[in-house]
C-alpha cells in the first residue's frame, strides 16, 4: 500500500500565496466596492441636493417671470374692454352682447395660449368663477366653475382640481386701479411637467398627488413602489430600497396633497464606477496572481533546488558508499548549510564509527585467524604472511588501493574454514587419507558460511571462498575456470602455496624461495594462474619475510608484528 | 330704429302731457354714501401690478356716481312747454384723455349729446367702445388733437383706450332728464320728477347699483337714501 506522495514544495508555496493573495485582493475588492458604493450614495443625494436647490432657484424664478408674463398678458386691451363691458352689461336685454363678450375674451385667451403653451390660460372674475378658459387641459376647467386657489408660504399658487393639482400664476385684470377679473396661466403637475423637470435636473421625477403616483418618468412599478415607501413615512436618511433597489429620493416641493420628488437610483449609478473598479481590482488581482506565482516559485526553488542537490548528493554517497568526501555546502541559504554542515559532521562520526566497529570486527577476525594458526606450530603466522605475499603481489600487479585493502583482509581469512577441523586431520604428521582429505576440502565452504554472516566482509568472500580453485578447473570446491576465478582468489591462492612451499611440515622440511616459485612456475596455467605466479616472481626481491624464522611465536605477538608490517607498508 | 323710439317716445309724452293734471312733478332730495372698501380683494394670489405712470388726480369716487329714474318714459327733444315734462336739452360736453385716464371717469348725458374726447397727454390715444348702444373706434389720434361721437341711443357706454389698456370710462347716456351727479359730500336733487311709482337707482361703475321704489307725489319732496353697496348684498 501505497502512502501518497506528498505535495511538492512549490506547490505549497504557489498555493500558500495565492490564496493569500486572493484573500488580500478579496478584502481590497470588498473595500472599494464599500467605497465606490459610499461614494456614489453620497454623489448621488448631492447631486440630488444640488438639482433640487437649483430647481428650487429655477421655479422660482419662473414662478416670477410666469408672473410679470401673464401681468404683461392681462395688460390685453380688447381683453380688458370686453370682459369690462361683458361685466358692465347688465340689461337682459344685453344676453347677446354678453356672448359676444365673452366669445372675444375666448378669442384673446387662444390666441394668448397660442403664444405661451400653457396648460390653461384662463380669466376668472372677481368670485374666482372661470368666464372662459383657453390651453391644451382647458376642459379641465370648466366654466362657472370656481377656482380656489391655495397660496402657501412661499407665495407658490396651486389648486386641486378633480383631475390633478395645477400650480399657476395669475395676474389682476384692472382697469384704472379695479380689478375687473383674473387671468390665471397655470401649470398641470402632469407627466408633461415630470419629464421637464426631469431633464432639468438630470433625475427622474416622480409626482405623488392624494398618494398615489399621477406622473412619473421611471417605470410604473418601481414609481409604485416608491409611492408605497413613502407613504409609510418619509425615508430613513436620503435613500429607500424599493424593489431590492436602493434609490435616492429627494422632495422637491409640494403644493398641497401634490408633492414632487426627484429620484434616483443608486444602484444604477453604482454599476458604471462598480465595473470600472472592478476591472481595475481584476487587473491588479491578475497581475499579483502571476507575481505572486513567479515569486512563489522562485522562493521554492532557491529552496527546493539546494534540497534537490543535498538529496541528490546524499543519495550519491549512500548508493557509492563513499563517505569519505563530504556533501558541498549550497551556499544559498545559511539554513540549508547549517544543515548540510550537521549532516556532514554526522556522517563524520558515522564514519568513524563504523571505521571502529570495522576494525573491531577486523581485530576480531584477525585474532580468530592467528588462533587458528596457532592451534599447529607449522602453520604459525601462515595468514599473515600469505596477507603480505597477497598484497605484495596484488602491488605488483598494480590493483587499485581498495582491492588491495580487501586482498589484504580476505587473505588474512582465507583459511578461516579450518576452524571446523579437528587437530587430528589438521595436524596429522602423515600423508591424509581420502577421508581426512575431502574434510580439509570443506574449509573454503565452511569459510564462506561463517563469513556470510558479516555484511561488510562480503568482498572477502570470494577469496575464502574460492582460494582452491585452480585454472584448469580441478580446485575445489566448484572447480571454477580461469576467468571464473576472481583475481584476488587467484592471488591469494599462489600466495598460499607459496608459503606452503616454504614453510616446514612435520612430514617435510622447508624449501628456499626460488625453489618454491620453480614449483609455482612449472604448474602456472594449470594448477596456478600464470599472471600471479609471474607477478610473485617479480615481487620477489622486495619481500622481506621477516617472521621466517619465527615459527614458534605465539599468535599474539605474530599479530601484533604483521600490524606493524602493515602499518609500515601503508606508508 | 332711432326714429320709431323716438316716435314712440313722442306718443308716449303725449299721453302724459294730455292725461296729467296740474300739479304733476314732485322733487326729490336724497344723499348716496358709499361703504366699499377702496381697495379691490386680491384673488388667485395675483401678482401685484406696479403703477408705471403717473396718476390722475383721484377724485372721490361719489363724483362716480349717478342717481337716476328707472322705468321712466323717454322724453322727446320737442316737448311741448308747459305740459310740466323736461326736455331733454342735447348738450355737447368733453372728456379730456388726460395722464392716461379719461377725466371725468364717468358721464351722465341726455340722448343726443356730443362728447369731445381731446388728447391732453404728449402721445397717442385712443377711444373705442364695445357696448350695445354705441359701438365704434375713433382711431388713434395725437395731442392736441380730439375726436368727438353723439350718442344717440341710450344705455351705458363703456369706453376704453387700446393704447393704454387700463384707461377706461363710463358715460351713462338717458333718454330721459331725471338723473343728476351727487354733489362731493353725496347729496342729490332732482326736481319736476313725475309723479307716480318709481324706481330710483344710485349707481357705480364698479361698486354696483342699488334701486329702490319711490313714490313721487305732486308738489311734494321725498327723501331718499342710498347706501352704496347694498349692504347685505353681493
Amino acid at each position: 500500500m501505497n502512502r501518497p506522495l506528498p505535495p511538492r514544495f512549490v506547490a505549497r508555496t504557489t498555493i500558500a500565496t495565492l490564496v493569500m493573495v486572493a484573500l488580500v485582493l478579496t478584502a481590497v475588492f470588498v473595500s472599494v466596492a464599500i467605497n465606490v458604493r459610499e461614494r456614489v450614495r453620497s454623489s448621488v443625494t448631492d447631486k440630488l441636493d444640488a438639482g433640487q436647490r437649483m430647481l428650487f432657484a429655477l421655479e422660482q424664478r419662473r414662478a416670477r417671470e410666469m408672473a410679470v408674463q401673464v401681468a404683461m398678458l392681462a395688460e390685453n386691451p380688447t381683453l380688458k374692454a370686453a370682459l369690462d363691458t361683458y361685466q358692465s352689461e347688465r340689461d337682459p336685454a344685453g344676453a347677446a352682447l354678453r356672448r359676444e363678450m365673452l366669445a372675444t375674451i375666448e378669442r384673446e385667451l387662444d390666441k394668448l395660449a397660442d403664444r405661451i403653451d400653457p396648460d390653461v390660460v384662463a380669466v376668472t372674475d372677481q368670485a374666482g368663477r372661470v368666464l372662459a378658459a383657453a390651453g391644451r387641459r382647458a376642459v379641465e376647467w370648466p366654466l362657472n366653475n370656481v377656482v380656489r386657489p391655495t397660496v402657501d408660504d412661499e407665495g407658490n399658487a396651486y389648486v386641486a382640481m378633480t383631475s390633478g393639482v395645477f400650480q399657476f400664476a395669475s395676474a389682476p385684470v384692472a382697469l384704472q386701479e379695479n380689478w375687473i377679473g383674473t387671468l390665471q396661466v397655470a401649470k398641470a403637475l402632469d407627466a408633461r411637467y415630470a419629464q421637464e423637470l426631469s431633464s432639468l435636473s438630470g433625475a427622474a421625477t416622480l409626482v405623488i398627488s392624494n398618494q398615489s403616483v399621477s406622473a412619473a418618468t421611471i417605470d410604473p412599478a418601481i414609481a409604485e413602489a416608491i409611492s408605497k415607501q413613502l407613504r409609510l413615512g418619509p425615508p430613513a436618511g436620503l435613500t429607500l430600497t424599493a424593489n431590492r433597489v436602493e434609490y435616492a429620493v429627494k422632495l422637491l416641493f409640494q403644493r398641497g396633497d401634490a408633492a414632487v420628488y426627484a429620484v434616483d437610483s443608486i444602484g444604477a449609478s453604482t454599476r458604471v464606477p462598480m465595473q470600472q473598479a472592478l476591472r481595475a481590482v481584476l487587473f491588479i488581482a491578475v497581475g499579483s496572481f502571476i507575481c505572486a506565482a513567479i515569486g512563489s516559485v522562485w522562493i521554492a526553488r532557491t529552496v527546493s533546488r539546494p534540497i534537490h542537490k543535498l538529496s541528490a548528493a546524499l543519495s550519491e554517497m549512500t548508493s557509492s558508499r563513499n563517505f569519505d568526501h563530504p556533501v558541498p555546502l549550497t551556499g544559498v541559504t545559511r539554513e540549508l548549510d547549517q544543515l548540510t554542515d550537521a549532516f556532514n559532521s554526522m556522517m563524520r562520526s558515522v564514519v568513524r564509527a563504523e571505521a571502529e566497529t570495522e576494525s573491531a570486527y577486523v581485530g576480531a577476525i584477525r585474532a580468530l585467524a592467528l588462533a587458528l594458526d596457532a592451534r599447529d606450530p607449522y602453520t604459525a603466522g601462515h595468514s599473515e604472511r600469505v596477507s603480505a605475499l597477497s598484497v605484495a603481489v596484488g602491488r605488483q600487479m598494480r590493483l587499485p588501493d581498495d582491492q588491495l585493502e580487501v586482498l589484504r583482509l580476505g587473505a588474512l581469512l582465507h583459511d578461516i574454514g579450518k576452524i571446523g577441523i579437528s587437530d587430528a586431520v589438521l595436524r596429522k604428521p602423515g600423508p591424509l587419507t581420502q577421508e581426512e582429505f575431502e574434510m580439509i576440502q570443506e574449509h573454503p565452504a565452511v569459510g564462506g558460511r561463517i563469513l556470510r554472516s558479516v555484511s561488510f566482509l562480503a568482498p572477502h568472500l570470494p577469496i575464502v571462498e574460492l582460494h582452491h580453485e585452480r585454472p584448469d578447473g580441478q580446485g575445489y570446491p566448484f572447480r571454477l575456470r580461469a576467468d571464473e576465478i576472481p583475481i584476488l582468489a587467484r592471488i591469494v591462492h599462489v600466495a598460499d602455496a607459496f608459503d606452503a612451499i616454504t614453510s616446514a611440515r612435520a612430514y617435510r622440511p622447508a624449501r628456499g624461495s626460488a625453489d618454491a616459485l620453480r614449483e609455482l612456475w612449472k604448474h602456472a596455467g594449470t594448477q596456478f594462474d600464470a599472471e600471479a605466479v609471474h607477478a610473485l616472481a617479480a615481487a620477489m626481491p622486495s619481500i622481506e619475510l621477516t617472521e621466517h624464522g619465527r615459527l614458534a611465536d605465539d599468535a599474539g605477538q605474530t599479530a601484533s608484528r604483521l600490524a606493524l608490517v602493515g602499518g609500515g607498508e601503508r606508508t | 330704429m332711432a326714429t320709431v323710439a323716438m316716435t314712440a317716445a313722442a306718443i308716449a309724452a303725449g299721453w302724459v302731457g294730455v292725461t296729467a293734471s296740474v300739479p304733476r312733478t314732485g322733487r326729490i332730495e336724497g344723499t348716496v354714501r358709499l361703504v366699499a372698501p377702496d381697495e379691490n380683494p386680491i384673488v388667485s394670489g395675483a401678482y401685484p401690478t406696479r403703477r408705471v405712470n403717473k396718476l390722475a388726480a383721484r377724485s372721490s369716487e361719489i363724483r362716480n356716481v349717478i342717481v337716476f329714474l328707472r322705468d321712466v318714459a323717454p322724453s322727446t327733444r320737442s316737448a311741448r312747454s308747459g305740459s310740466g315734462v323736461p326736455t331733454l336739452a342735447p348738450s355737447r360736453i368733453e372728456m379730456v384723455q388726460q395722464d392716461e385716464a379719461f377725466v371725468p371717469r364717468v358721464l351722465a348725458i341726455p340722448r343726443g349729446s356730443t362728447v369731445d374726447f381731446p388728447n391732453a397727454d404728449p402721445f397717442f390715444h385712443n377711444v373705442f367702445s364695445l357696448s350695445r348702444s354705441a359701438t365704434f373706434d375713433l382711431g388713434r389720434f395725437p395731442r392736441g388733437d380730439r375726436r368727438s361721437r353723439t350718442f344717440t341711443q341710450a344705455g351705458l357706454v363703456k369706453v376704453y383706450c387700446h393704447l393704454h389698456s387700463h384707461m377706461t370710462a363710463s358715460i351713462m347716456v338717458f333718454d330721459h332728464p331725471h338723473f343728476t351727479m351727487p354733489a362731493a359730500n353725496g347729496t342729490f336733487v332732482l326736481d319736476d320728477v313725475p309723479t307716480g311709482e318709481h324706481r330710483l337707482s344710485a349707481w357705480h361703475e364698479r361698486i354696483g347699483e342699488s334701486a329702490k321704489p319711490i313714490v313721487v307725489e305732486p308738489g311734494r319732496t321725498i327723501r331718499v337714501e342710498f347706501s352704496l353697496p347694498v349692504e347685505g348684498s353681493e
